[in-house]
């Protein structure tokens, strides 16, 4: 054992901040196709525009620009760009859709998907070079202010779903199999933890087992290369509480991940602050070993109001600030359609009031 | 010994599950090749969707938790497993509960782990093939997150004996917890349950063995749990099903006594210990206990008189009828959808359709009303995604049951030489610049389901793709999907595209961020067919249903384009843009004045029209609105041949025409009428006759596509240009004498007759208006060249309008007094206008021709406060009078 992590020794003074999003942010610097393709891209086929992952490549400048504001804002832990860094969610982009010819995505589509070493290398050059960034402006910021600030080596959920099959007449199939998820999933991990990040942050989950996938992926380089992260966990869940695609209930979804000992769990995403709330109750009321984590979306989708979603900076602090009196959390931030002004004012709101106590000694450092 | 408390075992399946204190986990054993031989064919013969019903049987029998076990030397065990969990992945009544993953074969084991999303029970590990085997086994276990069941067995064999049971436990119970971190609690021990009453003497204490080495576990090894293969205990009485369940009842009473957890047993097979024949549990206990020498004959003797007695079968096992067998078939077909059950879906299906005559009346019937509590149950957040897909397969199921009915109704009907339509088909796609399409592709199985074809083009589709495609396969409806907020802006895109390349199918919209609203105002607008949001996948197949049915289509059409133009017209209310009216009057509608587009009136001056022909005008009746007034939705005459209005509108049609024809032979009413042609310039936004009278109109404020706002003055021309032109008003009644036939109809208390009479009084109004529209138009000049027929009149293919006022392009309703005192329609057809500018008597009609080219209909919408100062100052009212009458156009809240 290497002693208490720095981030569970902050968790036990105050409640950690952890940054907006990462998407919805981009889209407020105007980029267009030309930017995010670069020289690198520029030959492209598809439209790379919403494959935001890429920026960290070709406009860092930006990339890290959001990471600096948002560490700014007060942010504690960023993430890393890594949403769709994977080969699997790499290859939408990149390669003809069988589809489109009127065939299917199945087994056999993703295993070429996984043995393309263009993509492969691609992934690990996403997670490598955005986790450095990240690092490097967690700690030029925490030597400017004296306050530590952490890096979350962000693993999404994938474009594919091991729970839900796409044909009508069989229910058993499956686009990709489990062991094709977890090479997919290890080789991101590997390239996050070569880029210096704090902990590993599977988040997102609409599917439980494809979070199954990357839990187990993350035990075994840990086995394998000798090494341990603090690993957190975060779920979508929709009006009943349940992982969007899979249907797991949030009770449910804890048993199935407890064993991972994380150092955080939680819920973000999905449909905003108010409609979590009774579910993230819940799950602060279970898991009982573990920190806990929200980072909501800035409300409910709405195309129709400037910033695409329904709430702005205060109604977010306001909710925050709520989850934290109610003694729900120890992570408080936001997920899409969250700025870094957002953070500011959930970082403004939940100063000072005390975090969730959880039991200690059950927490792996 | 220090009091711990024991910490349950946790598991989940969708579900959580958690052991309570005291309560026996029962875990479902039909669904083990090895205990049933049954499931054991089914899954030889690769009959999966049997297999999976005796899963689901499991678990509405009580088991908390299924076991499943490949083992068997002709089945694959991997392909099997995975398949056979992946299968119940999607049956959502059945992966609510955990699983145990039952092999001997450890890469078996694994490849089932990876089929689970909960936390589920590996069944088994053991020291048998070491200890390096047995931890590297338990830590892969543990990487899954899943509970393990240790069987007493070691390097030298399985434990039969107590003291045997308790040190192997023991030892690997240290294993577990102190080397690889394993959670006490999700350790299960299985200390053998070995069969007794064999006729072997060192056979009699197994089950004595098994409850007091669990009464060890339990005391001496924290947190651990004891669990066991119950039907073992009692396989000597096979065939005996009698003695069986006895026995498991009884063993299982000590047991659980003793601290046992939880047992593999068929859930459907177990008597209740206090109901076992007094005399059976006396001979069952002696075996179980080892409390007699001869404990096994007398139980064996037993056994057999019961089985000549042919009492030996299951109690438990007589066939409980479920309740939900009882309600009517359109219950049980809902309930067969809500709960995802296809047991009965044929008998059922088959049922409603005897009963309802037609195959395709029990799809949009009772299936298609059961699909909507579904959608509402999802709505509500009572039912999640996997559970509508498992509906939308059982719908399927039913559909396919139909369909051959439906192809032999469609060969009937071809053969009688009448159109068929062929299955809806479907282009889905996500569109350009967005990879996610899970959600999508659930859309598509659901409606899949449905029978309709759906040709899925995948994601990142540019919209050229997808409207080739379209065009390809000649799609019923086209539908996208996006996740993120810039896919709005690519399915506007696909909206226009298809609006410029003429489609004329109906667009769905689906997604995390699409939103009806959005739809309505900003993607809608576009295309000028219906473009619908669908909220979710539940409501993928109401939706289509409804847009390609031949029966409700104009119906659901019609509505959704008013729920939508309300959508529209409440997010525009508050904000909605409003430019000032100087502004918008130079933005009027943009007419090249030419002197040949003028018409030229054979006449100026009023005409009256004294006693019209009847009989001219019946064919000049539009069916269809009559039927709207009887509450009956369709077009004529299509809507005779309705599956459900069919009857009664024939019947309606036939009292209507037989009423229609005494009207007219006995004259009832006298259809009456009064218009004027008249010389007149626009000034302005009125038009001013050349006796100098003024009629006033509104316009357009709110800024629209094309940026034209509109007033019915556009299309006369401005006096500034010099040009002579023309417009005309009308007064038309066939009420004159309808008043006394209702009341003579109402007081021999014939209410359908004295409403038939008003609603073809109502037609003949109608009728008379169009018929003098013709006229007008032969007068201007242009309409002698039109030859259309009537029907193609009733659908206004000709040049000009009549608005009304009152009506949205001239919604002032006080305009009507200019056209009474210009025409003198009460002196002349003894129309009069009350106070609020109502005719009397009712089927009249008033109106104002145009006969401009251009000139069509419009709605002035909202209006700001400029121009209704202005409006009041031209009508000599004050701004309150105004705002009075214009009430529902005001665009601002009035002071």
């Amino acid at each position: 054992m290497q002693g208490i992590h720095p981030l569970r020794k902050l968790m036990d003074e105050r409640i950690a901040i952890i940054d907006g999003a990462m998407g919805t942010t981009i889209r407020t610097y105007g980029m267009t196709e030309k930017d995010i393709r670069g020289d690198r891209w520029a030959d492209a086929d598809k439209d790379m525009l919403n494959n935001g992952d890429l920026f960290s490549i070709t406009q860092p400048k930006m990339i890290c620009d959001i990471h600096r504001r948002f560490l700014e804002a007060g942010a504690d832990i960023i993430e890393t760009n890594t949403f769709g860094a994977t080969s699997i969610s790499q290859s939408e982009f990149f390669v003809e859709d069988p589809r489109e010819r009127g065939e299917r995505k199945d087994p056999a589509f993703y295993q070429s998907v996984l043995e393309n070493p263009m993509l492969r290398d691609l992934a690990w050059e996403i997670n490598e070079t955005s986790a450095r960034q990240c690092r490097e402006w967690a700690d030029r910021v925490a030597n400017d202010t004296g306050v530590q600030r952490f890096v979350a080596g962000a693993i999404g959920p994938l474009t594919v779903s091991l729970s839900n099959s796409p044909d009508a007449d069989d229910p058993g199939f499956r686009v990709v199999t489990f062991d094709q998820v977890l090479v997919a999933y290890k080789e991101q991990t590997r390239a996050l933890i070569a880029g210096g990040v704090d902990t590993l942050l599977v988040e997102t989950i609409f599917d439980s087992l494809n979070a199954k996938a990357a839990l187990v992926a993350i035990r075994e380089v840990f086995d394998e290369d000798g090494l341990e992260l603090p690993v957190q966990i975060s779920a979508a869940v929709g009006r009943g509480g349940e992982t969007l695609i899979s249907a797991q209930t949030t009770e449910a979804f804890w048993n199935a991940v407890a064993h991972v000992k994380p150092l955080s769990v939680g819920l973000n995403c999905s449909l905003g602050p108010d409609l979590m709330f009774p579910f993230l109750t819940e799950l602060s009321g279970k898991a009982k070993t573990s920190a806990v984590s929200a980072y909501p979306n800035a409300g409910l989708p709405n195309p129709l109001s400037e910033t695409g979603f329904d709430l702005g900076p205060e109604d977010m602090g306001r909710f925050l600030g709520g989850f934290a009196q109610d003694g729900l959390i120890n992570i408080a931030g936001g997920c899409c359609g969250n700025t870094p002004e957002h953070i500011a004012a959930i970082a403004k709101a939940v100063r000072g009031v005390a975090p969730r106590s959880f039991d200690r000694e059950l927490v792996k450092a | 010994m220090s009091v711990v408390e024991t910490k349950p075992l946790r598991l989940s399946g969708s579900q959580p599950f958690t052991q309570q204190p005291g309560v026996y986990l029962m875990i479902g054993e039909r669904t083990n090749v090895a205990g049933s031989p049954k499931f054991a064919k089914l899954i030889k013969e690769g009959k999966y969707e049997e297999a999976v019903s005796v899963a689901r049987q499991q678990v509405e029998n009580g088991a908390n938790v299924i076991d499943i076990c490949m083992d068997e030397g002709m089945i694959d065990g991997v392909a099997a497993m995975t398949r056979f969990l992946q299968l119940l992945a999607s049956e959502p009544e059945v992966a609510k509960v955990p699983f145990m993953v039952d092999s001997s074969k450890w890469e078996v084991i694994e490849s089932g782990l990876k089929c689970l999303q909960g936390k589920g029970i590996v069944n088994s590990i053991s020291l048998k093939e070491g200890e390096e085997k047995f931890l590297a086994n338990a830590r892969t276990v543990l990487k899954y997150g899943a509970a393990v069941v240790v069987m007493a067995f070691d390097e030298q064999g399985q434990a039969a004996t107590y003291e045997d049971k308790i040190r192997i436990c023991e030892r690997a119970y240290r294993l577990l917890v102190d080397v690889v971190g394993f959670p006490p609690e999700d350790i299960i021990f299985d200390p053998n349950i070995l069969t007794v009453a064999t006729g072997m003497e060192e056979h009699n204490n197994y089950a004595v063995d098994f409850i007091e080495a669990t009464r060890w576990i339990k005391q001496n090894l924290p947190h651990a749990k004891v669990s066991g293969g119950v039907s073992n205990i009692s396989f000597s009485f096979r065939g005996n099903n009698k003695v069986r369940e006895a026995m498991h009842s009884a063993f299982l009473y000590y047991a659980i006594g003793a601290g046992m957890d939880m047992g593999i047993v068929n859930a459907g097979m177990l008597e209740v210990y206090e109901e076992i024949e007094p005399e059976l549990k006396v001979l069952v206990e002696d075996v179980l206990l080892n409390r007699r020498e001869d404990a096994t004959e007398r139980l064996v003797e037993f056994g057999e008189a019961l089985k000549a007695a042919g009492a030996g079968t299951s109690a438990a096992e007589e066939k409980k009828i479920e309740a939900w067998r009882e309600g009517t078939v359109e219950e049980r077909l809902s309930h067969a959808l809500v709960k995802g059950i296809d047991t009965y879906i044929d008998i059922d299906t088959e049922e409603a359709r005897a009963k309802l005559g037609r195959p395709l009346l029990v799809i949009e019937g009772p299936l298609m009303a059961g699909m909507s509590v579904v959608g509402d149950l999802f709505g509500a957040g009572k039912m999640f995604l996997p559970q509508v897909v498992k509906s939308a397969r059982v719908m399927k199921k039913a559909v396919a049951y139909l369909t051959p009915f439906m192809e032999a109704e469609k060969a009937a009907l071809a053969a009688a030489g009448v159109e068929v339509k062929a299955q809806g088909k479907i282009v889905l796609a996500t569109v350009k610049g967005d990879v996610h399409d899970i959600g999508k592709n659930i859309v598509g199985v659901v409606l899949a389901c449905n029978n309709y074809e759906v040709i899925d083009m995948g994601v990142m589709v540019p919209a050229e793709k997808i409207l080739d495609r379209a065009k390809e396969v000649k799609a019923d409806i086209i539908g996208l999907s996006g996740l993120i907020t810039p896919s709005l802006d690519e399915m506007v895109h696909v909206a226009r595209e298809m609006e410029r390349q003429g489609f004329k199918v109906p667009l769905l919209i689906g997604g995390a961020t699409t939103s009806r609203a959005h739809t309505a105002i900003k993607i809608a607008p576009h295309y000028s067919q219906p473009v619908v949001h669908v909220l979710d996948a539940s409501r993928a197949v109401p939706v289509t249903t409804a847009l390609l049915s031949e029966e409700s289509s104009e119906e659901f059409k019609s509505k959704h384009a008013a729920e939508y133009e309300a959508v529209r017209q409440q997010h525009s209310a508050p904000q909605q843009k409003l430019v000032p009216i100087e502004q918008a009057r130079k933005l009027r509608t943009p007419i090249a004045w030419r002197e040949e587009d003028l018409a030229k009136p054979s006449f100026t001056g009023v005409r009256v029209l004294e006693d019209f022909s009847l009989t001219e005008l019946a064919e000049y009746i539009d069916w269809s609105p009559f039927f709207h007034a009887w509450g009956l939705r369709g077009l004529y005459p299509r809507i005779l041949d309705d599956e459900k209005q069919g009857a009664e509108a024939r019947k309606l049609l036939a009292d209507g025409k037989a009423m229609l024809e005494r009207m007219v032979r006995e004259k009832w009413v006298t259809a009456r009428g009064v218009y004027g042609l008249f010389e007149a310039n626009a000034v302005g936004d009125d038009v001013v006759l050349a006796d100098g009278t003024v009629l006033h109109f509104l316009r357009q404020q709110a800024v629209r596509e094309g940026d034209v706002c509109r007033s019915l003055s556009d299309y006369i021309a401005p006096k500034e240009t010099g040009l002579k032109d023309s417009i005309g008003m009308f007064t038309v009644t066939s009420g004159i004498g309808l008043k006394e036939i209702v009341e003579r109809f109402r007081a021999e208390h014939d209410d359908y007759s004295a409403i038939m009479a008003e609603a073809i009084a109502d037609r003949l109004a109608e009728a008379f208006a169009e018929r003098l529209h013709k006229q007008v138009r032969d007068d201007w000049g242009f309409g002698l060249t039109e030859n259309l027929t009537p029907e193609e009149l009733i659908r206004e293919g000709y040049r000009g309008i009549r608005p009304a006022p009152g009506y949205p392009a001239c919604p002032d309703h006080t305009e009507k007094g200019t056209i009474w005192r210009v025409l003198d329609v009460e002196a002349q057809t003894g129309i009069v206008l009350t106070e609020s500018f109502a005719m009397w008597p009712g089927s009249s009609i008033s109106g104002i021709y145009f006969g401009h080219p251009e000139a069509r209909y419009l709605a002035v919408g909202k209006m700001d406060r400029d121009q209704i100062a202005e409006y009041a100052e031209r009508k000599g009212w004050t701004l309150e009078e105004a705002e009075r009458w214009l009430g529902p156009n005001l665009g601002y809240e009035p002071a």
